[in-house]
This record gives structure tokens, C-alpha cells and sequence, in this order.
């Protein structure tokens, strides 16, 4: 018979790895940005504002059918970008949308939007009754939202990480900032491994921990040594900084380069966003 | 060999005030000198390094650079640690500290992007470097997935796009395959013999009869116990032994076993 006690300890160290290898997969997938495709071959300042203007217009508009296009859009571009389509729909079409439409559910029914009914249905002594405007007002939503998502995850998706953020230089981020955010995001991958490898460390000493009060020192443990090290860490990487010229004013590389082709893309993007702002006013 | 680059008089140095790291060192470099630094962990060879580099400062003693006294308040002053910083560079034991940027590319160009050197001179020394140290392949890679061999020669590289007169080599062969080992010790030879000054801490006593002409060994208090020429040093063998720098080996040959000490330079029978 299996204990209760090791499912729950099997439960916490399962959520622990799984963390951390979200942690280190998440960091270290530029898999399809590192890919020729088309979305990666734009410069990533136009790129970034293009999908911003793609974002403001579809969160804007307010017709399904409108902003349906934007999300055909993404589908046409993740092909032409050598991205891997069901992977794509599985990132961007089932989880968040499916998640929107449950908290989306109760607004279709007459209780909390009225109008015309579409269909209703008995279940016991309960009759509930779908509208329109209510039905409308769901699909509005979900579609809405799957856009968004998948715009976002199309950036994301064919562009490096530091390029996104080196991007910030454009919206007037400082340059400080911006090198600090990267330092962080570069050192992610290195504190996972280090937790990780402390874990095992810890778990192939002990081996499976006994009660509860074990495991919270453990962890409170784990919590104060992951801060000394990444303390010590720190200065060091500052003391590095100032061997190699540092003086408190970072200059980065920017090796961003426009060509016709990024403010040919931009125009297109600007013009369809126009003309989708502009239906939805003549709606 | 000429003037002299590091002076070093009656150095102390110790962690937070109370955790010596030197006690009362004494040393001089020349230029175009080949050093080894060598002592068992925790002798305060690390800690010679980075007061070298200026990057940490005597409780007591002095360490001048090129004729100047290296103090903390003349760092403070850009142009001042500028002109130093273009004429040192440190190369860290571990090359995870060394290599911060998100790019191989990025963290080669930070030294010389901040001594004002052009972009375009910038990405002409990356190609330059990554042709040196054969990390061309690597230029767009990010530095936490590369393995500690290709780490290592990444952070020389970002060191010798500075181009800097001294290297400094923390452990620079530590945990590394013998090819790698071999293409780091390649590097430090021809860098000398272009008139570079090479200043390494190590306790891979194998390699130090390529890398220095000179060699200080540190022993358990924390100070010089001994300097002199390479094969002088590593032919006493009463003072590796003391100084926990060379130990008993067990082996097999011709079906028996035997154990004895292997001295760096002594051939092996």
C-alpha cells in the first residue's frame, strides 16, 4: 500500500523539478528564434512595435469578426516563420482561451446579460437561457484573448530573449536597467541548476525526508545558502564588471540594423491597422 | 625584460578584517615577465590576483603599478581606472562570473565598448579574438549553454579584446580535457612571446614549465615561502611535498603495484 506521507512528499518534490525545469526550458528555448524564417529575419525594434500596434488594435476593436484576420494573420506568419503549427495551437488556442471562456460562461446567460435568447435548456428545476448579446459578448472575448496570446507568443517565440530585451532602448528604458534585467535573466538558468543540484545533493544524503518539519528546514536552509551564494555571486560578477572597464555607465553593443524590408513590414502593419480601426468605427 | 610592472611590498590583505588572506607579501614583476602562483587552496593565490587587478586593496603594504601606487579612491577616477583596466586584464576561475552578458558576441565587446573604443573597431576585434580562440561557431551563443572548456576560452577572449600588457590567469586550466588545456597553454606562450606579461595562479603543476619562467609558491601562512626559477622550484621536492602541492600515487605496471611521488619535470618510469 502506498503511504500518504510519500505522495505528498513525491507531490512537493515533483512541483519542485517541474519549477525549475520550466525555469531552465524557458531560458534556454530560442530554438525557433535561432531559425530562418521571415519573422526572424526583421529587426526586432520594428518587429516589437509592429506586434504592439497588432495588440493595441485587437484589444481595441469590438467585433469578432474584425480581429478574427489578426489571428489568421499569426497562423499564416508562424508558417512562414518555421514554426511547428501544433505546438503553436497548443500554446496559444487551448490553454489561456479555454481557461477566458470558463470565466467568460455565467455572462452568456440571461442572468447576468439580457437580450435576446438564443437557446435555452432545462437541467432539473434550473432553465437557463443563452442570449445573444451574452453569446456575442463570449466569443468577442475569446477571440480577443486567443489573439493576444498569440501575438505575444509569436514574438516571444522568434525572437532571442536579450534582443527583446535590448528592445526596451527603444520605449526610453535606460540602459542600466536594461543590462541589469539581462544579467538577471542570464543568471536564472544558473541559480535553477544550483537549487536543483542542491536538492539532489540534500535528497541523496537524507533520502526521503521523514516529516514535515524536516523538509521546512531543508528548504529554509536551501532559501539562506541560495542567497550567500548568490550574494557572493554578485560582487564577484560586479568585480568582473570593473576589470573589463565598468565604471557605472554600461555601454552595450546595439547591433540592430534596419533594411528596407523592416520599414516595408512596419508600413503594412500600420495600414492594416488602420483599416481595421477604421471598419470598426463604420460597423 | 625592462621596468617594472607590479611592485609588491608587505602585503596584507584579509576578508571582512578578520579572515586573513595574505600575510606580508613581497614580490616584483618586470615586463614581458612569465610568472606561476603557486599553493594548495585557500594560500591567497586568488586574492594576490585581484589586488593585482586592483579590484581589492592591502589592509597594510603597498602594490604599485607602473609607477603608480594602486589605490581605491584612484579608481575612482574613469579616465585614471580606464588607463589601468586597458593595461590589465583578469581572466577568472570561474568563467560563469566572467561571462554575464546574454551573448558570446556582447560579452567580448563589453571591455573595449567601455574604453570608448568605435563599434566598428569592436566588431572587428570579436572577429579577430573568435579567430584566435576558434569560437567563431560560439559568437551568437548564450553563455550559460556552453561547456566549461568553450566557457573558458570565451572569457580569455573577452579579456584579450582588450588587448590589455599583463594577464592575469585565475586556475586557468582547472577541471578543463587535455585539448582544451592545450590550446589554453598555446594561447599564454604566444601571448608572452608578443611581449605580454602573464601572471598565473594555478596548482596544475604539469603545465608550469610552458607557462612561467618564474615561479612563487605560497605556503600555509598566507605568504611567499619560496620563489625562483621554474625547474629550480619544481625540483625540490621537500617543498612541494610540505607546501600539499604534490602526493602519493598509486599504480599498476607490468602486473604489480607501487606507489611513489610524481615530480612535474622528472620523467616517469
Amino acid at each position: 500500500m502506498s503511504n500518504p506521507l510519500h505522495k505528498k512528499h513525491d507531490f512537493i518534490e515533483r512541483s519542485i523539478l517541474s519549477a525549475l525545469a520550466f525555469l531552465k526550458d524557458a531560458t534556454m528555448s530560442e530554438e525557433y528564434a535561432n531559425r530562418k524564417g521571415f519573422l526572424q529575419s526583421l529587426d526586432p525594434r520594428f518587429k516589437t512595435i509592429s506586434f504592439l500596434a497588432f495588440l493595441v488594435t485587437a484589444v481595441s476593436l469590438k467585433s469578432a469578426v474584425l480581429i478574427s484576420p489578426l489571428y489568421l494573420s499569426c497562423l499564416i506568419l508562424a508558417l512562414l516563420s518555421r514554426i511547428h503549427l501544433r505546438n503553436f495551437l497548443l500554446r496559444t488556442l487551448f490553454f489561456i482561451p479555454l481557461f477566458s471562456l470558463c470565466i467568460v460562461l455565467p455572462t452568456m446567460f440571461s442572468v447576468v446579460t439580457p437580450g435576446e435568447p438564443v437557446w435555452s435548456f432545462h437541467v432539473a428545476w434550473i432553465t437557463g437561457i443563452i442570449t445573444r448579446p451574452g453569446l456575442d459578448g463570449a466569443v468577442l472575448f475569446v477571440v480577443r484573448i486567443a489573439t493576444s496570446v498569440s501575438l505575444v507568443v509569436l514574438l516571444s517565440l522568434t525572437t532571442r530573449h536579450s534582443e527583446l530585451l535590448k528592445v526596451l532602448r527603444v520605449f526610453g528604458v535606460p540602459q542600466v536597467f536594461v543590462m541589469t534585467v539581462s544579467m538577471c535573466y542570464r543568471y536564472l538558468y544558473l541559480f535553477a541548476t544550483m537549487v536543483e543540484n542542491i536538492f539532489t545533493a540534500v535528497k541523496s544524503r537524507v533520502g526521503m525526508v521523514s516529516h514535515h518539519r524536516q523538509g521546512q528546514s531543508i528548504v529554509t536552509w536551501n532559501i539562506a545558502n541560495t542567497w550567500n551564494r548568490t550574494t557572493q555571486m554578485s560582487e564577484e560578477v560586479y568585480m568582473a564588471m570593473l576589470s573589463r572597464g565598468y565604471t557605472g555607465e554600461p555601454r552595450l553593443l546595439s547591433k540592430f540594423h534596419a533594411t528596407p524590408k523592416d520599414w516595408l513590414w512596419l508600413l503594412c502593419a500600420v495600414v492594416i491597422c488602420a483599416f481595421l480601426f477604421y471598419r470598426g468605427h463604420t460597423l | 625584460m625592462s621596468g617594472i610592472i607590479f611592485e609588491v611590498k608587505d602585503v596584507h590583505y584579509a576578508y571582512l578584517g578578520k579572515f586573513p588572506a595574505l600575510c606580508g607579501v613581497d614580490m616584483t614583476i618586470r615586463s614581458g615577465e612569465k610568472i606561476a602562483v603557486i599553493g594548495a587552496n585557500g594560500t591567497g593565490k586568488s586574492t594576490l590576483l585581484q589586488l593585482l587587478d586592483g579590484l581589492i586593496f592591502p589592509d597594510r603594504g603597498t602594490v604599485t603599478a607602473f609607477g603608480e601606487r594602486l589605490l581605491e579612491h584612484s579608481q575612482d577616477n574613469e579616465k585614471a581606472a580606464h588607463r589601468f583596466r586597458q593595461r590589465v586584464g583578469l581572466v577568472f576561475q570561474n568563467a560563469d562570473i566572467q561571462l554575464f552578458c546574454p551573448s558570446v558576441r556582447e560579452d567580448i565587446a563589453f571591455g573595449p565598448l567601455q574604453f570608448g573604443v568605435a563599434e566598428d573597431e569592436v566588431n572587428r576585434r570579436i572577429l579577430d579574438v573568435a579567430e584566435v580562440l576558434d569560437i567563431q561557431h560560439l559568437l551568437d551563443r548564450v553563455p550559460h549553454q556552453l561547456s566549461i572548456g568553450e566557457k573558458r576560452r570565451v572569457a580569455i577572449a573577452s579579456v584579450l579584446a582588450i588587448d590589455p600588457d599583463v594577464y592575469l590567469f585565475d586556475e586557468p586550466t582547472a577541471g578543463l580535457d587535455p585539448l582544451t588545456v592545450r590550446h589554453i597553454i598555446d594561447f599564454i606562450v604566444n601571448a608572452n612571446q608578443r611581449g605580454k606579461t602573464i601572471i598565473t595562479a594555478t596548482h596544475d603543476l604539469h603545465i608550469i614549465g610552458e607557462i612561467a619562467d618564474t615561479v612563487y609558491v605560497f605556503g600555509r601562512n598566507k605568504s611567499i615561502v619560496r620563489g625562483g626559477s621554474s625547474e629550480s622550484v619544481l625540483n625540490d621536492r621537500s617543498l612541494l611535498e610540505t607546501n600539499n602541492l604534490i602526493h602519493m600515487h598509486r599504480h599498476h605496471h607490468d602486473g604489480r603495484e607501487h606507489v611513489h611521488q610524481h615530480l612535474p619535470l622528472e620523467p616517469h618510469d
